[in-house]
């Protein structure tokens, strides 16, 4: 479902740490965001999506804290980035690639 | 125009926008509807200034680039573009304190545009206790603007914005302020470049300690639990149908009995004739009828706003964004749908904050099957009189189990015509993209603005379209006067009552009498109505007309008959104010009508279901 062939690994984390899309990550996690990738399922609107979530923030680079999960299938997902928290769908979640970060003391 | 200078609130929603407004413009300000559009227009002087100044609250917004309607209106206001409407000379950017990157990106944007701006700078008492340190002045020479810090919800600082709006207006006197065109508007600098700046303007000024883990943070974990939120939110709506119909009852007892007692002084002051009956039957009973209404969805708007302002109804709004996604919905209808228990009227209109135009849609479409409260007035006569008082499975009510059962098939068939309206759609998704604003104690002025302003809305619409509704269907009911020496109640030699005997042989199917056929038409103006309807045809007259009326119908309708009578008014759209509204929100008569003719055609095939099944069952 996702591609993350466009990923411009700009971190050196990066480079240990194996990409996934915020969908596939679990609750407490501290992440950093890559890159922000293409979802088919938004169709001709996804470039405006992707658009929205940088205006939010989720720009390459800043760190974000998975929170939680939504009442069925583990959607939405809630996520806290630079201080805000938001609430994102899988779809929304799968354009975003991260990388773990260290745990944080 | 006018000789107002007209300064404009901008911010993000959740930022305390409206206190702030509401604190500068104290009572005096007015709800309209923008031009075309029916997103909400709050407009008021300011006072104690010399100028003559105006200020208009903006829908919030996140930016220029919209994806709401709600976000257009802001974006059209203020470049000055939307019709009918004088640009802003001067733009009042508010801020929240403790969600400075997200505010600074619009007030950023908005700086390229060149209007004169200022920066209310709210919720700085939130801030200096989560120990963010922000250097105003500094702020304010970067960007170049005037920045004054504001606590909405204590007043602090509104004085000082006062004088910064006062000097503002100086300035702007004798100048001319123009509308700013989409090239004008069209961006140049990139999202990573602009909070570029943002990174340099909050080094140089503010100091934010690390992210630590607060009680806002344990009582998410608590609300937006799969289990433990979903239970919380269960037991909070709950509580909220238990106030909006237990609460209300001696408010709207008060209502109805007010408008009973003038009914009755007009009907003994003045002299029998067909004013008089105007005024009784027309006037009176009809408004009165729709304003017997506004303690419930007073109490029902009191709970939303309480919910709103508390930033309880976004973590609401996360929990059921999947389930109401399998049909069709998304989290964000639940506002609209919730609203719709009370009205469908503010129901539908709050749909203008669904950014994908297909979920409004579809919002729209089945809104109205959520059960208002003029169709308990139907429902509690009926079940009344037919339903025996007994309690079954040990503690359960049968009475109280039937009225749920109507609720619960509203419910399930507005998800059932959500997934099929859906199913005609492409597959195509819309975000979420909710943010989740952090929690505060709702403030009781803010509040009590926001039930004045949902009362004063309800009421002007009840003096005007109601009131012109009950007019034409008094004159329905009323003309032809029946000729000398009849016999039966006059409604009957009436145009209603022709209609209803002409409109008989179609109801054939589902039992009902050609009485009830003719209480179907004065209850478009409202469901309710059908009940003094009703009482009119039977010419059930005295002082306790529900429970007369009720013994009436229990002896001349068949329990069968009586079911069918429910399952109609569960779905059939009988409120022609629903269906203007939906007129004006969709500004389409194909989707008008087709809302009309499939909400008439469920009524049809559930009643006639209902009827003939019940036959079959009972014998």
């Amino acid at each position: 479902m996702t591609s993350i062939t466009s990923v411009s690994g700009s971190d050196d984390n990066a480079l240990q740490s194996s990409f996934r899309t915020l969908d596939q990550c679990n609750k407490g996690e501290c992440l950093r965001l890559q890159d922000l990738v293409a979802q088919p399922a938004f169709g001709e609107h996804d470039e405006e999506v992707t658009l929205r979530l940088k205006e939010l923030g989720f720009l390459p680079g800043t760190t974000m804290t998975v929170l939680g999960y939504g009442f069925l299938g583990r959607d939405p997902i809630s996520v806290k980035v630079s201080g805000t928290k938001f609430a994102l769908r899988r779809t929304e979640a799968s354009k975003l690639v991260v990388t773990t970060l260290e745990a944080q003391a | 125009m006018s000789d107002f200078i007209r300064f404009a609130l901008v911010g993000n929603p959740n930022c305390g926008k409206t206190s702030i407004f509401n604190h500068l413009t104290g009572a005096r300000a007015k709800v309209a509807n923008y031009p075309g559009v029916t997103v909400e227009r709050r407009l008021g002087p300011i006072t104690g200034i010399s100028e003559n100044v105006e200020l208009v609250d903006l829908p919030g917004t996140y930016s220029l680039h919209v994806s709401s309607l709600d976000e257009k209106v802001a974006r059209d206001m203020i470049l000055g573009q939307l019709a009918g409407e004088a640009p802003p000379d001067v733009l009042v950017a508010v801020v929240d304190a403790t969600n400075l990157r997200l505010g600074l990106r619009l007030v950023l944007e908005l700086e390229k545009l060149g209007r004169p701006m200022m920066l209310a700078l709210n919720q700085v008492d939130a801030a200096k206790r989560r120990g963010i340190k922000i250097d105003t002045e500094g702020l304010a020479a970067a960007i170049g603007i005037p920045v004054i810090e504001t606590v909405a919800l204590r007043r602090q600082g509104i004085a000082a914005l006062k004088d910064a709006i006062a000097q503002a207006a100086e300035l702007h006197k004798g100048r001319t302020t123009q509308v700013i065109s989409d090239d004008q508007a069209q961006r140049t600098e990139s999202v990573e470049s602009l909070y570029h700046r943002i990174e340099g303007l909050m080094n140089a000024n503010v100091e934010i300690p690390a992210d630590r883990t607060n009680w806002q943070d344990r009582l998410d974990r608590l609300v937006m639990h799969p289990v433990a939120g979903m239970a919380l939110l269960f037991v909070v709506l709950l509580t909220v149908f238990q106030a909006v119909f237990a609460w209300a009852t001696p408010a709207v007892d008060l209502i109805d009995g007010g408008f009973t007692g003038l009914g009755e002084l007009v009907a003994t002051t003045l002299p029998d004739g067909i004013l008089k009956n105007f005024i009784v039957d027309g006037l009176i009973a009809g408004v009165g009828g729709v304003v017997v209404f506004l303690p419930q969805i007073i109490i029902l708007f009191f709970f939303i706003l309480l919910m709103e302002d508390s930033g309880y109804l976004t973590r609401a709004a996360f929990l059921l964004d999947r389930p109401m996604r399998g049909v069709g919905l998304s989290g964000r209808s639940f506002i609209p749908l919730l609203s719709s228990f009370a009205c469908a009227v503010p129901g539908i209109m709050s749909t203008r904050t669904v950014p994908d135009p297909r979920e409004r849609a579809i919002a729209i479409m089945v809104a109205p099957l959520m059960t208002c409260s003029a169709r308990l007035p139907v429902y509690t006569l009926i079940i009344a009189a037919f339903i025996p008082n007994d309690t079954v499975f040990g503690f359960f009510n049968l009475q109280g189990l039937t009225l749920f059962a109507l609720y619960i098939a509203g419910i399930v068939s507005a998800a059932l015509v959500a997934w099929v309206l859906r199913l005609r759609n492409t597959r195509e998704e819309y975000p979420l993209l909710l943010e989740l604003p952090a929690f505060r104690w709702p403030s009781a002025y803010h509040l009590f603005m926001g039930l004045r302003e949902r009362t004063w809305v309800f009421l002007r619409r009840v003096g005007t379209i109601i009131l012109a509704l009950s007019v034409v269907l008094w004159a329905l009911s009323t003309f032809p006067a029946p000729p000398v020496g009849a016999v039966g109640p006059a409604i009957e030699y009436s145009f209603a009552g022709q209609i209803g005997r002409f409109m008989q042989p179609l109801f054939e199917p589902m039992g009902f009498t050609w009485q009830m056929c003719i209480a179907l038409i004065p209850a478009m103006a409202a469901r309710e109505v059908a009940v003094s309807a009703l009482a009119t045809v039977y010419a059930v007259g005295g002082d306790s007309v529900e429970m007369a009326l009720g013994q009436t119908l229990g002896s001349s309708w068949g329990l069968p008959v009586a079911l069918a009578y429910l399952a109609w008014f569960v779905y059939a759209p009988q409120c022609l104010a629903t269906i203007a509204v939906v007129r004006r929100e969709t500004n389409s008569a194909a989707a008008t009508t087709f809302f009309t003719v499939y909400l008439f055609g469920l009524a049809y095939l559930a009643a006639v279901l209902t009827y003939q099944i019940a036959t079959a069952l009972l014998g």
